[in-house]
C-alpha cells in the first residue's frame, strides 16, 4: 500500500467527523431524574422512564439543554429559538424503548464553524497547499449542526472472543448508561487530512472542558468519534463513495484510522475497484480498518416528533444567560496568554487547552517575573508527571506558588537546571516549598567565578597532559574540565559560568 | 336509604362522614355488588380487596382521628387496565402484557387514591384501546349492562358498564378517539374527556401519546365533576399537563341562559345516524333552548378529514409506543428462541392480537421512508386545519353539540368489518385531533331500541368546567341522573 504522502499526491480526502459527547458533568439523565453516575453497580441507575416501562414519560433536563446552547455558541452555531425532539425508531436491546429520542431537521445548534491554525509537523500532510509549507496553515471548518438525544444502555456479550457478539452465547445489559444526554455535532466535509481530523477533535474536546459540560474521556467513551471519509482525483468536485470508521478511542487511533481507509480506498481505486458505503470497525492492534456491515439501503429509521414532547421553545432571555455563563474559550486564552506573558504561540496554546493547567498556569504566573520558566516547567516538568502518573493537575502535591517559585530559582541561578529536576521531584513526592527544600539540602549553586577558577585550576594542574593536548587542538575535552568541575563541587556549580571558566583557562 | 352502590358521590361522601357507614361497609357492598353483577357483565380483569380494605381502614381511622376527610372520602373506584396501579396487573387486556405487575403508579391512579377513593380493581378493554366494543380483549367480553347481548363500547367498556351496572361509583378511562364517550353512550353513564393536558398521562400505557387523555365515567355530571376536581392540574412527570386551578362543582349549577350552543348543520343529519339518535339529539337541543340557551350554527369545515387523519397519527403513535414490547425485559417471551430476531418476532406474533397488529403495521409503514411524507405530513396539515376550525367555532359558540355516536349500542360480532367499526368513532375523533374537551351523557332511551343515547358537549380547549354547567342543566331535565342499569339496580327508596 503507497503511503499518505503518495497518496495525497493524486487524491484528495474528503472527511466529515460525527462527535458524540456524553453531558458527564449534569447531575441527571435526560429524560428522568436518575443519577449520572460512572462506574455504578449494574442496573442501580434506572427508573420506569430510562427503562422504557409501560406508561412512563420523558421530562426533558433543562440544564443539559443549557450544555448544548454552550456548546453552540462556542462553536460560531445559530441557536435554534424553537426545535423538536424526534423519535428514531430500530429495535435492540440497549434501548429500552425502541426509539432513540434525538432531534429532527432542526437541531438546537445549526450552522455554526471552527478555525483550526495547523502548525509544525501537522502542515506536512497538506501536500496541496503552499502556506502549509511555511509551517502553519489554517482552515476553516463547517459544522451542521449539534442535536441533543440519549444514549443507550451498554451491551455485554458472554461466551464470544473479547466480548465480541459473534460466537457470543448471550448478552447483558445495563441500563445504567440508557438516557445519558448526549449531544453530537456533526461537521461539514470540510476535513482534508487526518491530522485536521484529528486537531478539530482535540480542539473541540478543550472547548467542552472549558465550558464544563463534559469530562470527554475518549477512554471510558463519553467522548465518541466517527469519521466519514472518501477520496476522489485532485481537481474532481463530486464527493466519492465514503465508509464510515467506527471505534475510535483514541486522538491517535482516530488519525491512524483515517490514514489507513484512505491509503485502503486509494488501493482499490487504483487498481480498478470500486468502494462500497459500509461501517468499518478499527482494530487498533491490527492497525487497519475491518468491515462492520455494507450499507445497502439506506437504514429506515421511521422518524417522526416526539408526541411525548412539545416542541422546545428557547427564549432570547434564556439564550442571554447562558452566553452570559461562557468562560472564556481556549483560542481567546491563548491570544491572551501571548499577549499578556509573551509566550510563543504553541506554549500558550498548550496552556490554554486545558482548563485546569491554564488556571495553574496563572495562579503561578502572577506577580512572577518568570513566567517563560513557569510555562516551560508546566510543559515539561509537571505534563510528564501528570501523563506518568495519570493524575489530575488539582490532585498533585505542587501548588501554583511553589512551581513559582522554583522557577524563579532556576532563573535567577540559585540553583542549576539539575538541582532544580531534584527540587521538582521532591516537591511531586512531598510537597512544600522550594526555598526551604533547597535550604535543607544545601543545594544552593555556587556562582562565585573565583572559587570556581581556583577548583578547575586545581583540575588542571592534576591532569597535565589533557591540558597539552587541548591546547594541540583536542578542542572535545572541555567536556572532560567541565565535568570535573562539577563532580568536585558535587553538582552545585553554576554550569554556564564553569563552562565560560574553563574555556578561559584553557585558551591560556 | 338507597342501596351504597346505587348513591352518587356526594351521598357516598356525606353519609361516610356522618356516621352512617363506614369506609368498610361500603367496601363491603362494592364487592357484594361486583359478586352480584360482575359474573354477568365481566367489566373487571382484576379485584384489588386488599388495596379496597387498606384504604378502607385508613379511612374509617381517618374519620374516627377527626382529621379533614379527602373529597372523594369512601367513594368505590376502579381503573382501566392500561393504568398502572401498584402490585396490580397492568395487562391492557393484551397476552402480551398478561404477567406484567405494575412496579409504579400512574398519576391519576394516585390521584383518585389519595383523594379518597377506594379501590376495587382493573377493568377490561379492547387490547391496548384498540376498538370500540371491548371485544378486542384478550381476555374475553366485557357485557353492556342494559342488554347483555349488546358490547358495552370501547376501548373503555369495563369502565364504562362497571359505573352502569353499580359496581363501581366512578372510574377511569383513557380517550384516544372517543374510547371515553363512546362506551359512556352504550351504557348510559357519563363520560368525560377532558381538553388534552388536563389530566396527566403518566403511568397509563399509551396508544396515541398526542391524543391519549384520561378521564372519569360517573353516572351523575356532579359526580364526574367531583372526579374532574381529584385528576387535574400538572404533573412533573407529565410535561404535556397543564396547571389548572378550576373547580369544576362551583359552577355547575349555573344554568345555560344565554349561552350560546353550537349547532353544526350538515353534521346532525349525517350519514349512518339513526332516527332515534337524531331524535333524541333534536329533543336535548331543544331543552337546552328551553333553559335559555342560544342556539347558533358553526361550521367544521375539515371534519371528513378527521377520521382519515385519526388512522395515520394514531397507528403511527402506537406503533412506536408499541415497540417496547419486545419480550426482552418484560411481557410475553416465545420460550425456545435461540436467535434475538426469531424472539421478537415469535413474541410478537403471539403476544399481540389482530387489531394490535394491524395497528402497528399500518404505523410502521405509514412511517417509512418515502411514505411519510404522503401520509403523515399532510395527516399533521389535517390536524392544524381541524384545531383551527374548532378554535373559530368558539368564536360563535360556547359549546358545541353533536351525538357521541350515530347509533346505540350493538350486538356481539354485528360489526365485524374494521372500518365500519371505525365509523362507530365519527362523532368523536375530530375532538382527540383537536385537543379539546369534551362529554358524553345519557339523554333518554332511544325511541326504536329502548337502549340508552348519548350525547356529546365538546367545550374550548381547556374551559371545561363550560362543558359541564351545560351538561349539568341539561341532566336536570332528562330524568337519568343517577341511574343505573335496570337489570343491576339494588333498589331501595330513591
Amino acid at each position: 500500500m503507497k503511503t499518505l504522502q503518495e497518496v495525497l499526491q493524486d487524491w484528495e480526502a474528503v472527511i466529515g467527523l460525527e462527535v458524540h459527547t456524553e453531558l458527564t458533568t449534569l447531575k441527571t439523565k435526560m429524560f428522568c431524574s436518575c443519577p449520572l453516575e460512572f462506574g455504578a453497580a449494574p442496573n442501580t441507575h434506572t427508573c420506569p422512564v430510562c427503562l422504557g416501562l409501560p406508561g412512563a414519560l420523558p421530562v426533558p433536563n433543562k440544564a443539559a439543554i443549557q450544555s448544548i446552547v454552550k456548546a453552540g455558541l462556542a462553536t460560531n452555531c445559530q441557536i435554534m429559538r424553537r426545535s423538536m425532539f424526534y423519535r428514531k425508531n430500530y429495535t435492540y436491546p440497549d434501548m429500552p424503548k425502541n426509539f432513540q429520542t434525538t432531534q429532527g431537521p432542526v437541531a438546537f445548534c445549526m450552522g455554526g464553524w471552527l478555525d483550526l491554525e495547523i502548525e509544525g509537523n501537522g502542515c506536512k500532510e497538506r501536500v496541496d497547499l503552499p502556506q502549509a509549507k511555511t509551517g502553519s496553515y489554517t482552515t476553516h471548518v463547517g459544522i451542521t449542526r449539534i442535536h441533543m438525544e440519549e444514549d443507550a444502555g451498554k451491551m455485554v456479550h458472554i461466551g464470544g472472543a473479547e466480548g465480541r457478539i459473534s460466537g457470543a452465547t448471550h448478552s447483558l445489559v445495563d441500563y445504567n448508561r440508557a438516557g445519558t444526554p448526549l449531544i453530537e455535532l456533526v461537521t461539514e466535509p470540510d476535513l482534508r487530512t487526518p491530522e485536521e481530523a484529528r486537531q478539530f477533535v482535540q480542539k473541540l474536546r478543550q472547548i467542552y472542558l472549558a465550558l464544563g459540560i463534559s469530562d470527554c474521556s475518549m477512554e471510558e467513551g463519553s467522548l465518541r468519534c466517527d469519521g466519514n471519509v472518501s477520496i476522489r482525483r485532485r481537481g474532481e468536485t463530486k464527493l466519492g463513495t465514503r465508509s464510515e470508521l467506527k471505534n475510535i478511542n483514541s486522538f491517535k487511533n482516530l488519525h491512524d484510522a483515517l490514514v489507513y481507509e484512505i491509503c485502503r480506498q486509494a488501493e482499490v481505486l487504483e487498481s480498478g475497484g470500486v468502494i462500497r458505503q459500509e461501517t468499518r470497525h478499527y482494530d487498533p492492534t491490527e492497525k487497519r480498518t475491518i468491515v462492520m456491515r455494507v450499507k445497502e439501503t439506506a437504514d429506515d429509521y421511521r422518524y417522526f416528533p416526539e408526541p411525548d414532547l412539545a416542541p422546545y421553545d428557547l427564549s432570547d432571555e434564556f439564550v442571554d444567560h447562558v452566553r452570559s455563563l461562557m468562560p472564556e474559550l481556549p483560542d481567546a486564552k491563548k491570544a491572551r496568554f501571548m499577549a499578556d506573558y509573551a509566550l510563543p504561540s504553541k506554549d500558550a496554546a498548550a496552556l490554554a487547552g486545558d482548563p485546569a493547567t491554564a488556571s495553574f498556569f496563572e495562579q503561578a504566573a502572577a506577580d512572577s517575573q518568570y513566567v517563560k520558566g513557569i510555562a516551560n516547567i508546566i510543559l515539561n516538568d509537571v505534563a510528564a508527571y501528570l501523563n506518568a502518573t495519570g493524575m489530575g493537575i488539582s490532585a498533585a502535591k505542587f501548588t501554583p506558588a511553589a512551581i513559582a517559585q522554583l522557577a524563579q530559582l532556576q532563573g535567577s541561578d540559585a540553583i542549576s537546571s539539575k538541582q532544580a529536576k531534584e527540587v521538582f521531584a521532591i516537591l511531586c513526592d512531598e510537597g512544600g516549598m522550594p526555598d526551604d527544600i533547597v535550604q535543607q539540602r544545601g543545594m544552593k549553586q555556587v556562582s562565585d567565578t573565583a572559587a570556581i577558577e581556583a577548583i578547575v585550576s586545581g583540575i588542571m594542574d592534576a591532569n597535565p597532559d589533557k591540558v597539552a593536548a587541548y591546547r594541540g587542538g583536542k578542542k572535545g575535552l572541555t567536556g572532560f574540565f567541565v565535568g570535573q568541575t562539577m563532580k568536585a563541587m558535587a553538582g552545585q556549580g553554576n554550569p554556564k559560568l564553569i563552562s565560560q571558566v574553563v574555556n578561559k583557562l584553557l585558551e591560556g | 336509604m338507597t342501596a351504597i352502590m346505587d348513591m352518587d358521590v356526594a351521598a357516598i361522601t356525606s353519609g361516610f362522614a356522618a356516621g352512617d357507614f363506614s369506609a368498610t361497609e361500603i367496601a363491603d357492598a362494592a364487592f357484594e355488588a361486583i359478586e352480584a353483577a360482575d359474573p354477568q357483565v365481566k367489566a373487571f380483569l382484576e379485584y384489588t380487596p386488599e388495596q379496597a380494605y387498606a384504604k378502607a381502614n385508613a379511612l374509617d381511622a381517618a374519620r374516627a382521628a377527626g382529621g379533614v376527610l379527602p373529597p372523594l372520602a369512601a367513594v368505590p373506584v376502579a381503573f382501566k387496565d392500561n393504568m398502572n396501579m401498584l402490585g396490580t396487573h397492568t395487562t391492557c387486556a393484551s397476552h402480551m402484557l398478561e404477567n406484567y405487575v405494575s412496579p409504579y403508579q400512574a398519576t391519576c391512579v394516585s390521584k383518585m387514591i389519595d383523594a379518597g377513593g377506594i379501590p376495587l380493581g382493573k377493568l377490561n378493554m379492547d387490547e391496548f384501546a384498540f376498538g370500540s366494543s371491548t371485544e378486542t380483549s384478550a381476555f374475553g367480553y366485557t357485557y353492556n349492562p342494559w342488554d347483555l347481548e349488546r358490547v358495552p363500547g370501547g376501548s373503555s367498556g369495563g369502565s364504562a358498564a362497571a359505573v352502569a351496572s353499580g359496581m363501581a361509583t366512578l372510574t377511569l378511562g383513557s380517550d384516544t378517539g372517543g374510547s371515553i364517550r363512546q362506551p359512556a353512550c352504550f351504557c348510559g353513564v357519563v363520560g368525560m374527556k377532558p381538553s388534552y393536558g388536563m389530566v396527566s398521562r403518566y403511568g397509563v400505557v399509551a396508544f396515541g401519546s398526542s391524543l391519549d387523555q384520561v378521564g372519569p365515567f360517573g353516572r351523575s355530571v356532579a359526580d364526574v365533576a367531583a372526579a374532574m376536581n381529584a385528576l387535574v392540574g400538572h404533573d412533573t412527570l407529565d410535561c404535556t399537563s397543564q396547571d389548572c386551578k378550576v373547580d369544576f362543582l362551583a359552577n355547575l349549577d349555573q344554568g345555560v341562559k344565554g349561552m350560546r350552543i353550537g349547532i353544526v348543520p350538515g353534521m346532525t343529519f349525517a350519514d349512518g345516524c339513526t332516527p332515534e339518535t337524531l331524535a333524541a339529539m333534536h329533543d336535548a337541543v331543544a331543552k337546552l333552548e328551553g333553559l335559555g340557551a342560544q342556539l347558533v350554527d358553526v361550521e367544521l369545515p375539515h371534519m371528513d378529514a378527521a377520521m382519515s387523519a385519526y388512522y395515520i397519527l394514531g397507528p403511527c403513535e402506537a406503533f412506536s409506543n408499541l415497540s417496547r414490547f419486545d419480550s426482552v425485559r418484560y411481557g410475553h417471551r416465545t420460550p425456545g428462541c435461540h436467535e434475538l430476531g426469531q424472539q421478537y418476532e415469535k413474541s410478537r406474533s403471539e403476544g399481540f392480537g389482530q387489531e394490535a397488529k394491524r395497528r402497528i403495521m399500518l404505523g410502521s409503514y405509514l412511517l417509512s421512508a418515502g411514505v411519510y411524507d404522503k401520509y403523515y405530513y399532510p395527516a399533521q396539515q389535517v390536524r392544524t386545519l381541524i384545531t383551527r376550525d374548532y378554535r373559530e367555532a368558539f368564536e360563535r359558540a360556547d359549546v358545541i353539540v353533536m351525538p357521541s355516536s350515530p347509533r346505540t349500542a350493538f350486538k356481539f360480532g354485528e360489526i365485524s368489518d374494521p372500518v365500519s367499526m371505525h365509523l362507530s368513532d365519527m362523532f368523536t375523533i375530530s375532538v382527540n385531533i383537536a385537543g379539546n374537551g369534551s362529554l358524553s351523557m345519557p339523554v333518554g332511551l332511544g325511541r326504536d331500541s329502548g337502549l340508552p343515547v348519548g350525547f356529546q358537549i365538546i367545550g374550548p380547549q381547556f374551559q371545561d368546567e363550560k362543558i359541564l354547567r351545560v351538561a349539568a342543566a341539561l341532566e336536570s331535565c332528562c330524568d337519568f341522573r343517577g341511574r343505573v342499569a335496570p337489570a343491576f339496580a339494588k333498589g331501595g327508596e330513591a
